[in-house]
């Protein structure tokens, strides 16, 4: 018993003024619904969610072609016979529509369109049929003088749940639910949210297509992102918010203000391409689709290669399959977000006490991980050995796969990383201009560059960090600055290679907050856009909390505990992060 | 009225009052608006020889070239129903127009039943099978008979079917003196019907066809449409049930804004046709030059279509629930 | 609004509308010099049938038809073109005016549409036309006072629309006084719906005067499309249909035609949302 998707491709024909083109929404698509479960189907507007609940309903327009099979319980849909079709829909499987009140009649009232299928499909008499209206509309907490009612006369939230027991009056094995809580008041959100979990613990297969994350992960049994008509990651229930292993999942998670997320919004970069094939259009030939401006999708290799961040050239071809066990599988060439630094075993020791024992830690791309510590835990030798300042005792170190070899490969991984130290007056030469200070790893790493093409990319790395790019200002010296604008010039500096990895050392702890919000933004925004890793060093954790996805505390010279933020904010485990966030937190003013 | 004004201190009853007080008060105050007398200003253009004794038998029946009565005592008279007495046929007018009130009513309350009815269908039908070929034939068609008037059309019908080719009669509303059955006398007035009804029918069934569809057309784009297919329901329902009851409300918002000027088609056609009802009688109490009877058809018909719009718009507040809010929908759904 | 006009440009209704109506305004135009004879000359062979001489042949009083149909064109589009120019300059006003003077004089304004709208025309005018004998261009004015009723209120909507919108409100804080608004934001937005408000009030008014020519309410001197066909039906029984009736029928139909087809071919292109004014 269960509604399956078998290969599931649907294309649209679309003509616009330039000519026809093939519109793919959905491309193989499998998917398994099955009774008392809830399925989750997350993504971005346009990557085919509505269709695929139009592909199980067999409501799809003229327009489109459809491949693969649908099976309910066994069976495959009858699409070529209407009348079998109208006697499964609503009766099998229902569907809830995005924005209730707009998929009510506007003329009909409540009562006429609850009873509506009831006579249609059952041949309820009116009497029974009332009978039936009345007890939907009490599980659905709606008063009985709702019956009488139109469409316009009712609120956003009692129109969803009108709507709601309108699908449930034939009391389906299967609801299909489209963006149902979006727009809602919180309180019938939390309603629709029980009732939905009341029904599937009935039996029911539930399908949620939603951007709602805080709902998958509350109520999913197993979830999937969709992307431009393909599954990217499949999730069993609410591990989509904790671990998200795609860098698309990454991005939607970071972009969703849950209740329980601590980082600032995030999101992904670029926007949603399309799919065009076969177009027949002399705009083809610019890849821009001819209204929209939208680009198109890459036709080989991966899909979300144009927006990700940690591409490789292996992603640009072939078909990327998904692979892993069902029901958690991924689509990614690197096997999902990658592991961008990791260090093992790494010792230090000094003529004094300072010491680092063992340290193993692993830094994903595109994340930012927070090293906690009282002064003299050791985390800024670490990052300075990260950075190449230090060198460890033993232990080994690789970025992005291959060793950090300083020894022998110092230039090379100059420009890979970015180093950004605690003191921005001692870091920076007095003798020098902020123009020069700002050119110098361009002029290290590319001697031969032509004055001009400095100038252009110091500008450009001036405009990231919000400094201006004046002559004036290029001709002042470091102390004529301020601190917040030495700090942004260091930072500058150290990303003017455009390193994959950034390491700062409280970079941000002399400033005011003010000003370190504005620069903590800004590495996050470069975070989105360019997939900037960051290992950062910080005594507070309040600016861990702001920043981090991932949290390593040290003390002693060892690192004690690592976790997610949330871990580590809600669930610390080891004795020193508790003594240090609760320092943190009977410090704060505002006392959370 | 309402549709269309948000004074809500002044409801469309009161409006309706006040314009049927403005037109009575206007076919009172026109006649003794003449500069000098009306009689001659009535006959003194045309060519009519009259003899002193006409002369002064009409001038004795005219009450308008009394200036003495009031207004009040003008609309008294009114209410008793006592409406003036033709000139020209010398009974009292207000008998004249109930004689002929009842084949105009049967002719414009089939014409508009028949072109609204059979107007929606083909639109609604059109609408549903969107660019195929019956669509556009539809379409075509009706757009182009949509540019003939009732004059054009109702002359060529009468050349064709009553002269021609004798299928019906060429004038009037049923044979005279001929004895016939009830159920053949029936038969009879429908016969002569036909001409009349069909010349109308052809002047409002395209506008209501098309616009019928641009409505439907509009409906089926919205997402409750989509719920009701989602529904299983079978197309008929959905075309009817959902959809063409929506389009409904402009089609006959329309109706009702036209009323008034469709009144002119009705008058031309019972005229082609010798139609016996109150067209007819305009036609020859304008010829006759019978003033009391031209300003009662016109008084009387005036109200008439004022009633009738003020019925139409009791009507549409039962057809859009959504009207009860002040809501104005000019549009389908 | 080049987008509309280039696509109007193909539509096969429009361009045969364009073109019909252009013809059959060029032949009223030219109609005093196409005649080849005086329309009122009574000198001719009473019903003589189309000849080389008379190309439709002689009327019941012994006028030429085919310049009698010329002079009937001319009066019957001269007619439709004054009564629909001051119905619609009187629509326009009503409706800019009352949605710019939104006080008690506004409301009165659209009030005052609706209760002429809700009044059959015909009744006035033929109470007029019995009581006064206006001269035909008076028949039009007082035609007018009827037309502008209906579009009023559509162009009081858009006009209502615009005098809120955002780009309108700027000029005016920029300093813009009400004429400099007219002239170059309003007028400029309202004109394509006043062309189309034009050719529906053209075709109501040549259709009112065809109708009230043809029920005997105008001069009966005067040709018209509505008259002929009225003395033409008198001879019906005669073979005359062809000669006397069909012609004016024809024009009449194609100018109430193309006006129509004009009308709702330009509404089509302009917003398919707006209410079909024909």
């Amino acid at each position: 018993m269960s509604l399956e998707l078998h290969d599931v491709t649907v294309r649209y024909r679309q003509t616009h003024d330039g000519g026809e083109h093939v519109l793919l929404a959905l491309d193989h698509v499998n998917l398994a619904l099955r009774p008392g479960s809830v399925t989750a189907l997350v993504g971005e507007s346009g990557c085919g969610k509505t269709t695929l609940a139009k592909v199980i309903m067999g409501l799809l327009p003229d327009n489109a072609m459809q491949s693969g099979t649908v099976l309910l319980d066994g069976e495959p849909l009858p699409l070529s016979d209407e009348n079998a079709m109208n006697k499964l829909r609503w009766r099998r499987v229902a569907m809830v529509f995005q924005n209730g009140g707009a998929g009510l009649h506007p003329i009909h009232t409540v009562l006429d369109q609850l009873v509506e299928p009831m006579r249609t499909h059952l041949g309820l008499p009116p009497e029974a049929a009332e009978l039936r209206a009345r007890r939907l509309l009490e599980q659905a907490g709606l008063p009985w003088n709702i019956a009488i009612r139109h469409p316009h006369e009712l609120s956003g939230g009692q129109a969803q749940r009108c709507f709601l027991a309108m699908a449930l009056a034939l009391d389906p094995d299967y609801l299909l639910l489209d963006e149902p809580t979006s727009a809602l008041d919180p309180g019938t959100r939390a309603f629709l949210l029980g009732r939905l979990r009341e029904l599937r613990n009935e039996g029911k297969g539930i399908l949620l297509i939603t951007h709602d994350l805080g709902s998958t992960a509350s109520l999913a049994d197993d979830t999937k992102v969709m992307y431009l008509g393909n599954i990217m990651e499949e999730v069993a229930g609410s591990l989509l918010t904790k671990e998200a292993r795609h860098p698309y999942s990454r991005g939607l998670v970071r972009a969703f203000p849950g209740m329980f997320a601590t980082r600032e919004l995030g999101g992904l970069r670029g926007e949603p391409l399309l799919r065009i094939t076969h177009a027949h259009a002399p705009s083809e030939a610019s890849h821009h689709h001819a209204d929209t401006g939208v680009e198109h999708a890459p036709a080989d290799g991966c899909l979300f290669l144009p927006r990700c961040t940690q591409a490789c050239p292996d992603c640009a071809s072939g078909k990327i399959a998904l692979t892993g066990t069902p029901g958690s599988g991924l689509r990614c060439v690197r096997g999902g977000i990658v592991p961008f630094l990791e260090l093992k075993n790494i010792r230090k020791r000094y003529t004094s006490a300072f010491a680092l024992h063992d340290i193993q830690l692993r830094v994903m791309a595109g994340e930012t991980f927070c090293l906690v510590g009282e002064t003299g835990s050791g985390k800024s030798t670490l990052a300075k050995i990260v950075a190449g300042e230090l060198e460890a005792d033993s232990g080994t170190a690789l970025l992005d796969g291959s060793p950090l070899d300083y020894k022998r490969r110092r230039r090379q991984l100059a420009a890979k990383i970015g180093f950004v130290a605690q003191n921005p007056l001692l870091a920076v030469s007095p003798r020098l201009t902020v123009f020069d200070i700002a050119a110098e790893p361009l002029r290290i790493q590319f001697p031969d560059l032509p004055r001009f093409e400095l100038e252009r990319q110091v500008l450009a790395g001036f405009c990231e960090v919000r400094l201006p790019g004046t002559p004036d200002f290029l001709k002042l010296y470091a102390h004529e600055l301020n601190a917040g604008a030495l700090q942004r010039l260091c930072i500058a500096r150290a990303l003017m290679t455009r390193p994959a990895l950034l390491v700062a050392d409280e970079p941000t702890s002399s400033l005011d907050p003010s000003v370190q919000a504005k620069i903590l933004r800004m590495l996050l925004e470069l975070q989105t856009e360019r997939g900037l890793t960051m290992l950062f060093v910080t005594h507070d954790f309040g600016v861990a909390r702001k920043i981090a996805d991932h949290i390593g505390v040290m003390h002693d010279g060892r690192l004690v505990e690592t976790g997610t933020t949330r871990q580590i904010l809600t669930h610390p485990t080891h004795g020193h992060t508790r003594f240090l966030l609760s320092c943190a937190r009977g410090g704060n003013t505002q006392g959370e | 009225m309402r549709l269309f004004t948000r004074m809500t201190w002044m409801p469309a009853l009161s409006a309706y009052l006040l314009t049927a007080l403005a037109l009575v008060y206007a076919s009172f105050a026109l006649p003794r608006l003449l500069p000098g007398d009306a009689f001659i200003a009535m006959y003194g253009g045309g060519h009519v020889a009259m003899e002193a004794q006409e002369e002064a038998k009409i001038r004795a029946s005219a009450r308008y070239n009394a200036a003495s009565e009031s207004f009040t005592q003008y609309l008294g008279r009114l209410g008793r129903l006592d409406w003036g007495t033709s000139t020209a046929y010398e009974t009292p007018v207000f008998g004249l127009i109930m004689h002929a009130l009842p084949w105009t009513l049967l002719l414009m309350g089939t014409a508009h039943l028949l072109s609204l009815g059979l107007g929606f269908i083909l639109g609604v039908e059109a609408a549903w099978r969107y660019d195929s070929v019956p669509d556009r034939l539809l379409t075509s068609v009706m757009t182009f008979l949509e540019g003939i008037p009732e004059l054009g059309s109702g002359v060529l019908l009468l050349l064709v079917f009553a002269l021609w080719l004798g299928w019906f009669p060429a004038a009037g509303g049923e044979t005279v003196y001929s004895g016939l059955s009830p159920w053949e006398r029936t038969l009879d007035i429908l016969h002569h019907l036909v001409l009349p009804l069909a010349t109308l029918v052809l002047a409002y069934l395209p506008g209501n066809a098309l616009l019928s569809r641009a409505a439907m057309l509009m409906t089926l784009r919205q997402p409750f449409m989509l719920t009701a297919a989602a529904k299983g329901l079978p197309p008929w329902r959905r075309r009817y049930a959902h959809a063409a009851r929506c389009a409904l409300l402009p089609v006959v918002t329309r109706l009702g804004l036209r009323l008034a000027g469709m009144l002119t088609g009705v008058l031309v056609v019972e005229s082609i046709h010798s139609y016996p009802g109150l067209g007819t009688l305009l036609f020859q109490a304008v010829s006759l030059r019978d003033l009391p009877l031209i300003s009662g058809i016109a008084l009387f018909s005036s109200l008439g279509v004022l009633t009738v719009a003020l019925t139409l718009e009791r009507t549409y507040q039962y057809l859009d629930p959504r009207l009860k809010q002040q809501r104005v929908t000019l549009h389908a759904c | 609004m080049p987008a509309e006009s280039f696509s109007l440009r193909r539509d096969p209704w429009f361009l045969f509308a364009a073109i019909v109506g252009g013809t059959l305004l060029l032949a009223a135009t030219a109609g005093p010099f196409l005649a080849p004879y005086d329309p009122y000359d009574i000198s001719f062979t009473v019903l003589e049938a189309p000849s080389a001489k008379h190309w439709l042949g002689v009327n019941d009083g012994g006028m030429d038809i085919f310049s009698e149909l010329l002079t009937a064109l001319r009066n019957t589009i001269m007619f439709g073109l004054l009564a629909g120019m001051a119905g619609t300059g009187l629509a326009v006003f009503a409706g800019v005016f009352s949605a710019l003077r939104q006080g008690v004089t506004g409301l009165m304004l659209m009030r005052l549409a609706d209760m002429l709208l809700a009044i059959p025309s015909i009744m006035p005018l033929v109470l007029l036309a019995a009581l006064f004998q206006p001269p035909p261009s008076l028949m039009a004015l007082a035609l007018a006072l009827f037309l502008w009723a209906g579009p009023s209120r559509l162009i009081n909507a858009q006009a209502r629309m615009l005098v809120t919108a955002p780009h309108i409100l700027a000029a005016r804080q920029m300093g813009g006084s009400l004429w400099y608004l007219l002239r170059r934001h309003l007028v400029p937005e309202i004109y394509p719906i006043a062309l189309i408000v034009l050719a529906s009030r053209l075709r109501a008014a040549m259709f009112m005067e065809a109708s009230l020519a043809f029920l005997g309410l105008m001069d009966p001197a005067r040709k018209s499309l509505g008259s002929m066909i009225g003395y033409g039906l008198k001879y019906y029984f005669l073979d005359i249909w062809s000669n006397w009736l069909l012609p004016p029928i024809v024009c009449l139909s194609l100018l109430i035609m193309s006006a129509t087809l004009l009308a709702m071919r330009m509404e089509k292109r302009m917003d398919p949302r707006l209410q079909n004014l024909s």
